[in-house]
Order: C-alpha cells, then structure tokens, then sequence
C-alpha cells in the first residue's frame, strides 16, 4: 500500500470514530443522563402535563387535606391550605420558582405520569390521564401544629415519630415560610440570612454534643471497657488538651450508666480511648452516619469521619459528639427509635399511601427494619439508662405523670458561641408509642433547661391524640 | 448481465418503500386536516427521486449509493421540517427538487469541463469575491454575518466558498510539480486558508472557520510534502484558538455555554440546555411524530434539527442517522481511494471530509459533547443555501467516483 492510500485511511478512520464517539456518548446520555434533566424545572413540558392534569391532593393520616388544585380558567390552580405549616414537608410547585418538597419528589405520581415505557406511552396515547393521585401522610395535623406552635420564635426542628413502625407523625423546621403565597414574598424569603427554605429537619447538620453520648455508651456495651470504675474530678487531660465538665463539676467515683445520666463529659473522654474509634464508627454507621437514610425526601448524611481522625483528641471530642460530629435531627429521631425497639432501626415514613382518584391503593409503605444497631439486650440496657436520666438526670424536665419517659439531653458547643440545645427520648418507655428528636439551634441554653420541656409536651399530647 | 442490473435496482425499490412508509406517517399525523395538495407534492418528490435514483444508474457509471443515502436523509429531514412548520416544509420540498435539478445540471457541466484542475487562480479569485459579497452585503442573523439578501431571497455564500476551497486545494495538491519552481508555495496556500479562516472569525461564523480548517489539514495531512508543515498547522490552529478565546467574547461565550450550560441557563446556554431537554423527553423510541415540543428548541428546523428529531422519533432514529452520515463517507472515501485522477481524488477527499465533519460538529454540539457552533445539518436542515451548496458538492462527487483517467484517454 502507498503512503496516499495509508493517509487517506488515516483520515477515514478518524472520521470513522468521531461518528463512533457521537454514537456512545448519544447512549450515555440517554441512559445516565436523561432522566435528571428531564426533570429540571426549566424543561417546559413538564408544565405541560400541569395546565392538562389535575395535580392530585396531599392528606395528613385522618384525611384532612393541605395542598389541592383547582380548574381556574383553561389551567389549574394550586391551593396551600395551611400557610407555612407544611412549608418544608409539601413544599411549593410554582411555575416561577420550580418545585419542592413532596411537590417536586412525587411530582410523577401527584401528576399520575408513569415510567417512559413503551407500552405505557402508548397507553397514554389511547386514554389520555387527566387526574393524578393523592398522597396520603403518615402526619398527624395535630401533632404538626402543636409542635410547630412550641418551636415558633425559636430556630431548629423537632421529629416526632413512631419508633416501632417509622411513621412520622411531625416533622417541623424553624424558620419557615408560607407557601400559600410566594409570588408576594418570594425575594424576602430567598434573601432571608436565616434561610427558611432549607428543612432543617433532613438538611440540617448540627453538632449534636451529648446526646451522641448514647452512641458512645453503647459502642461501651459492645467492648466490655465500661466494667471498670472511673473517678471523675471535673476534667481530663487528653495530649495537653483539657475538657472539662459542663461548668467544671466533679461526679466522683461514677459507672457507664451515671455518667450518662449526669452527662460526664470525662467519663466519655476517658473511656473513648479505651473503646476506640473504630469501635464507636461502627456502632454509628449502624445508625446511618455516613450513609443516606432512605427517605421519601432526600436525606444528608450524618457525619463521624472516624477514619479520618488522626489524634487522640479529636476521638475524645467525637465521643461527646463535639469536633467533627454532625448529625441531622431525623438521623437523631431514628436512633432514639432504635434503642426503643430493641435495637432495630426502622425506615422512616412520611408518605403512606399513593392513591387513585377513585381510592385505589396504588402503593403503600411497609414496615421495614434497616438495621440492628444494637442487640436487643444491649438496647434495653441503654434503655434503662435513658429513663434513669429523666427520672434522676438532666433531663427531668421531661418527665410525665404516670408515664415513663427515657431521653437523653445535648448542650452542644458551635461556632456560634451559643449553644444548640438538644433532646432526644421516647415513652413510655416499656411500650414505646412514640420517639421524638428536637434540637434548637444557637439557643445558648442547655438541652435539659430548653429542649426537654417541648418533648414532654409533644410526647405527651402524641400519647393522648395519636389514632392508629 | 441482466441479473447485474436488478441488483443495482434493488436498493432504490427499498429506498422507495421508506418513503412511501415514511409519507404515510406524515399522514398519519396529519389525518385531522389532510390536505390533497401537499398529498401530491410528497408523491411527487418521490417520484422525482424515484426517477432520478433511475436515471442516476443509466448514465452515470459511477457509485449508486451515495444518492440514495442523502435521499434517505432528505426524506426524514423533509418529515420534521413539516411537522415543525408547514409552509417551511413546503418550501424545502421545493429547495430539494431545485436541488436535484442543480445536481443534474452540475453533473453534466463540471463533467464536461476540462483541465478545471488548472485554475487555481479563478478559484482563488473567487472565494475572495465571495467573502467581499458577505462583508459588503451581509446582515446579521442569529450573531454571525453570513447572509446575504438579494432581492428577497437570502443566501449564504459560505455555503458555496466551502465547494471553492475544495476545488482550490485540489487544484494546488494535484499539480505540485507545477507550483514546485515557486519556493514556499505551500506556505502561501497555508496563508490563504488561514486568511478564508480569519475572514469566518470575523463574521463569527466560528462553525464555517472550523470546516475549512479540518478540510484543509486532512488533506495537508495527505498530500504535504514538507512534513513539518502539519505540525506548524496545528500548532498555529490552536495558538489562534486560545488567542480567540482570549479576544473574542463570543469565542469565550460558546465555551462557557458548553462548559456549564445550566448556570447560564436564561441566556447563553438556553438554546443548548432546550435541545438536551428536547432529547432526554425522546428517549430510545421517541414521543411519537406530533407528540412532542420541538417548537420549544430556538431555530429547531435549521442547527438544532437533530434535537427535534430525537424528540419525536427517539435515539435510535438519531443513531441512525449518523450511521447514514458515517456510511456516506465511507463510500465517499472508497470513491477517492477508488479515483486514479489525483484531482478528482482529493475533490472526493474533500467533499467527504466537509459533509463528515460539519455533520459531526453540529451533531456534537447539540449533544453538548463538544461546544456549540452554528452549522446545518446537510441534507436535513431547512435551508435552500444548505440544500443547494450540498447538492452541488453531491454532484462533484458523484462525477469523483466516475473513472476520470480513461475519459481523458478517449477524448484525448
């Protein structure tokens, strides 16, 4: 063959696999690419299917309805009916500002839009879908309000949930904002230094001081190192690094379940190191720290980088859930659920049911056990423990007559300078019916002063109202 | 013998077969307001095309595929375009038949004409009139001046400088012993091309620059002698490319665009992020003809065609279509490797490369795969320049894949 010849081949060929390359990256995009930006909310047809559709209702679990649509004129009309209260949960579905929430995660099944399927196109082509569906929440009207009336002029989110079968019955992030009317609002709202529109409750990470105690007493359990005895004289002396008690109290002599109780600071420090970092990593990931929660609303994941951490003082600082810990207050519900139920963490629930116009039940969650963050022996140790601290503890502001509460309360340091204020607990604590997780955000108070009297109060009035 | 000719005719029985099917989808969604007159202009064409592909088998000796692939890609080119705007379907089925006539009526002519390979001068006359006609008369539209209107017809003379270029590197390579008394000569013919490319840049035609730039460094790659000229080529493209980008915000625009159309999604990267919209509803099977929203997509009918298709008749008619494209120029290569005239060779080197490329560009830049320019796709996009210019160069290379040398012996 010629040099030309060889040339000219060159060139074909090159021609050749720029054609090949159109063909593979045209596949790649079709099936890794295509289903995301079909549902960016600048891609027109999706309002499309909004004037030809009436989007379905969202019910609360007794049926009372908080976001419908109505015909107005050639198109349909979304109606809020509870202002701000659902803000975070339903979220909005507005032309001008896109979507979110509920709103925009089953925005296929409010709208009654299946899979792109062949068969199903064509189906759709023969009977055009004119309604979509309902949700049906696993929240409780009631519950929502009162605990969005206990946060109110505070910042943070309280989960109210049942530990046994993952429904949430409340879920409420502080500040938020009304959905009913945004045009109006909308550039307030955006600019907003305390950005409403984030749901604190999924989205927000936060320090969560001691209530990761719990976590750390339990990776305790796992490793045997909480038979010895500890004397606590107020502080302890990590590399040089001083912690000290909360305002330098000294406990004494004191066991795994009085430093929980009491909230040692220094028993924990001092044992971290004994149990180890692995040891504790392991327990948290059981309760999903550093992985996704699988949720109907997207989740981010609580952090304990223990792989990352080098010294000895970051660990102790890990252990009393200061330093690199961060923990959303769901994440938080979830494991308080899962000391509960004997150690079985189950998957939260918000949306209950998918339902046809007609009242078909198109899908319907299910109970599901995700993990076993803790033997149910173990579970019921910690347990006790966490009803010896609102019996005798910090968190005695959490007590309710005739009933027994276990919790465990957090006062976590931040960048701030004030102190996020947290509790988490469950009751009656023999038969739990509800776990609730409450954090308030930079309010320079300590968990047992400002969180555990919301949970008392919202436990208890779950316990009354709450219908099966 | 005879069974020789059946074989030839096969393929254009097929071709008729598509189209026929491919008109009954038109009618299909077209059943609400059927209209008889658009019913026998269809028929029409593809009687024209029928009897072309016929006609094409008897006189030419030459390849019978080529033909055939563009008349597959007119007919799903002619399809959306109607169903995006009737009347513009209406007036490209009226462009195309020009075109076949142009393809008849070039045939004949450039085949009849002899030593075209010496007029290298003319050409180069020429393609420097017709960059003097776009600056002089030239509007703007859609941020590039590359029209020229004459008494209400608008064409692009681009369109046709491509075809020159073509003819003017042929010229040059093919007679190398001729140009070889001249020192540098290649040098020179490098400066011109770089001076038809910097002419494009000014205009913004970006797309165009990059045509003539891959036309002219293919067949520099094949046919430069001094070697180390290539490497000046390249090295001078991409030193431009960089120092484009640097001067010229439109250069810096399209790269952003494609870089991350979705932070700039209201303005320069609208048109973009609406075409990978168009293609991601598609699918692998599409919506259905009708039952999407081309109209969605800015200037869908003439650069951003191949998204509408995808829209409406899925991936699978998109891969299809750039396979049509990647055969086409394979039997466009195979007629070069096939000619023994070197002018006529690197004639069908070069029309190859140009249809190969410039579909590549604008397949590729509505895909975002690589940035976007304004180019059409040939064959596809709405355009009487675009259809013209190609059925033009259609021709040239059809009259390529004839054998040029033993013409000359008998005339001779």
């Amino acid at each position: 063959m010629n040099k030309e010849i060889k040339r000219i081949i060159i060139i074909l060929t090159v021609l050749c696999m720029t054609f090949i390359s159109l063909i593979v990256y045209i596949s790649y995009f079709q099936i890794f690419k295509a289903s995301a930006i079909k549902n960016n909310s600048y891609n027109k047809r999706l309002w499309i299917n909004e004037q030809t559709i009436l989007r379905g209702s969202i019910l609360d679990r007794n049926g009372n309805v908080l976001a419908y649509s109505e015909k107005e004129g050639d198109s349909y009309k979304r109606n809020y009916n509870y202002g701000s209260l659902y803000s975070h949960i339903v979220g909005y579905s507005y032309r001008e500002y896109g979507k979110s929430g509920l709103e925009l995660y089953y925005n296929n099944s409010l709208l009654n839009i299946s899979d792109s399927t062949p068969i199903n196109e064509i189906k759709n082509i023969v009977i055009p879908n004119t309604t979509g569906n309902n949700l049906v929440l696993t929240i409780d009207h009631n519950i929502q309000s009162r605990a969005r009336s206990l946060i109110d002029g505070k910042k943070g989110s309280i989960v109210v949930m049942n530990p046994t079968t993952g429904e949430i019955y409340a879920m409420v992030s502080y500040p938020d904002f009304n959905i009913s009317n945004l045009n109006e609002n909308w550039k307030e709202i955006s600019e907003d230094m305390e950005s409403p529109l984030i749901n604190r409750a999924i989205q927000g990470l936060y320090a969560p001081g001691s209530v990761f105690k719990v976590i750390t007493a339990m990776a305790a359990l796992e490793n045997s190192s909480y038979e010895t005895q500890y004397n606590c004289i107020g502080s302890e002396k990590i590399e040089g690094y001083v912690f000290k008690d909360y305002e330098g109290k000294a406990h004494g002599p004191i066991d795994l379940k009085g430093a929980l109780v009491k909230s040692c600071n220094t028993y924990f420090i001092n044992k971290s190191l004994e149990i180890g970092k692995d040891t504790i990593g392991k327990i948290s990931e059981r309760f999903f720290f550093n992985s996704r929660i699988p949720f109907d609303l997207p989740v981010k994941s609580s952090q304990f980088p223990y792989k990352e951490m080098t010294t000895d003082v970051e660990v102790a600082a890990a252990s009393i859930g200061q330093g690199k810990v961060l923990v959303t207050p769901l994440n938080m519900a979830l494991i308080a659920s899962g000391i509960a139920n004997e150690g079985e963490v189950v998957k939260p629930i918000l949306v209950k049911e998918i339902v046809t116009k007609d009242g078909k039940v198109l899908k319907q969650s299910d109970i599901e056990i995700l993990s076993q963050g803790i033997n149910p022996l173990g579970a019921n140790t910690i347990k006790d423990m966490m009803v010896e601290v609102v019996k005798s503890g910090t968190g005695v502001n959490a007590k309710i007559k005739n009933v027994t509460v276990a919790g465990k309360t957090g006062t976590a340091e931040n960048s701030s300078g004030k102190n996020h204020a947290w509790f988490i607990g469950f009751a009656p604590a023999d038969n739990p019916k509800v776990a609730v997780s409450i954090v308030l955000e930079e309010d320079g108070s300590t968990g047992g002063k400002a969180a555990a009297p919301l949970a008392r109060d919202i436990m208890l009035y779950t316990i009354e109202n709450i219908k099966d | 013998m005879f069974k020789g000719e059946i074989r030839k005719q096969s393929p254009k029985n097929l071709l008729l077969l598509f189209q026929i099917l491919a008109l009954l989808l038109l009618l299909a969604y077209e059943q609400m307001h059927a209209d008889k007159m658009i019913f026998i202009m269809a028929m029409g064409l593809i009687l024209i095309i029928y009897l072309s592909n016929y006609l094409l088998i008897k006189i030419s000796s030459g390849d019978n595929y080529i033909f055939l692939i563009v008349t597959m890609l007119i007919t799903i080119g002619i399809i959306v375009i109607y169903r995006i705007d009737e009347k513009l379907g209406i007036k490209q089925l009226t462009w195309i038949s020009l075109g076949i006539f142009l393809f008849f009526l070039v045939y004949f002519m450039v085949k009849r004409l002899k030593k075209i390979d010496d007029w290298l001068y003319l050409y180069l006359v020429l393609a420097y009139l017709l960059f003097i006609i776009t600056f002089a008369f030239g509007d703007r539209k859609f941020g590039a001046i590359n029209w020229v209107s004459f008494r209400g017809f608008a064409f692009q003379p681009g369109e046709i400088t491509k075809i020159v270029l073509i003819f003017l590197l042929a010229s040059y390579y093919s007679n190398t012993e001729k140009w070889r008394h001249i020192k540098y000569s290649s040098y020179y013919i490098m400066g011109v091309v770089y001076s038809f490319i910097a002419l494009l840049f000014l205009q913004k035609d970006l797309g165009t620059a990059l045509v003539f730039y891959i036309i002219f460094a293919s067949i520099q790659f094949i046919y430069e002698e001094d070697r180390k000229l290539i490497l000046y080529n390249i090295g001078l493209f991409l030193g431009s490319g960089v120092l484009g980008y640097v001067l010229f915000d439109h250069v810096k625009i399209r790269f952003q665009a494609w870089l991350n159309p979705w932070i700039y999604i209201e303005r320069q990267g609208y048109q973009i992020t609406q075409s990978l919209f168009a293609i991601a509803e598609g699918g692998f099977f599409g919506k259905g003809l009708g039952m999407g929203h081309p109209d969605f997509v800015p200037v869908v009918y003439t650069d951003f065609i191949f998204s509408a298709i995808c829209e409406e008749m899925g991936i699978f008619t998109g891969i299809g279509i750039v396979m049509l494209f990647m055969i086409f120029v394979y039997r466009g290569f195979k007629i070069a490797i096939s000619q023994e005239n070197r002018f006529y060779r690197i004639l069908a080197i070069g029309i190859s490369t140009l249809f190969g490329i410039q579909s590549f560009i604008i397949l590729g830049g509505v895909l975002k795969m690589i940035p976007l320019t304004g180019l059409t796709l040939p064959f596809i996009s709405y355009g009487g320049s675009s259809i013209l210019s190609s059925f033009i160069a259609l021709s040239i290379l059809q009259i390529c894949s004839e054998d040029m040398t033993s013409r000359e012996d008998t005339d001779e």
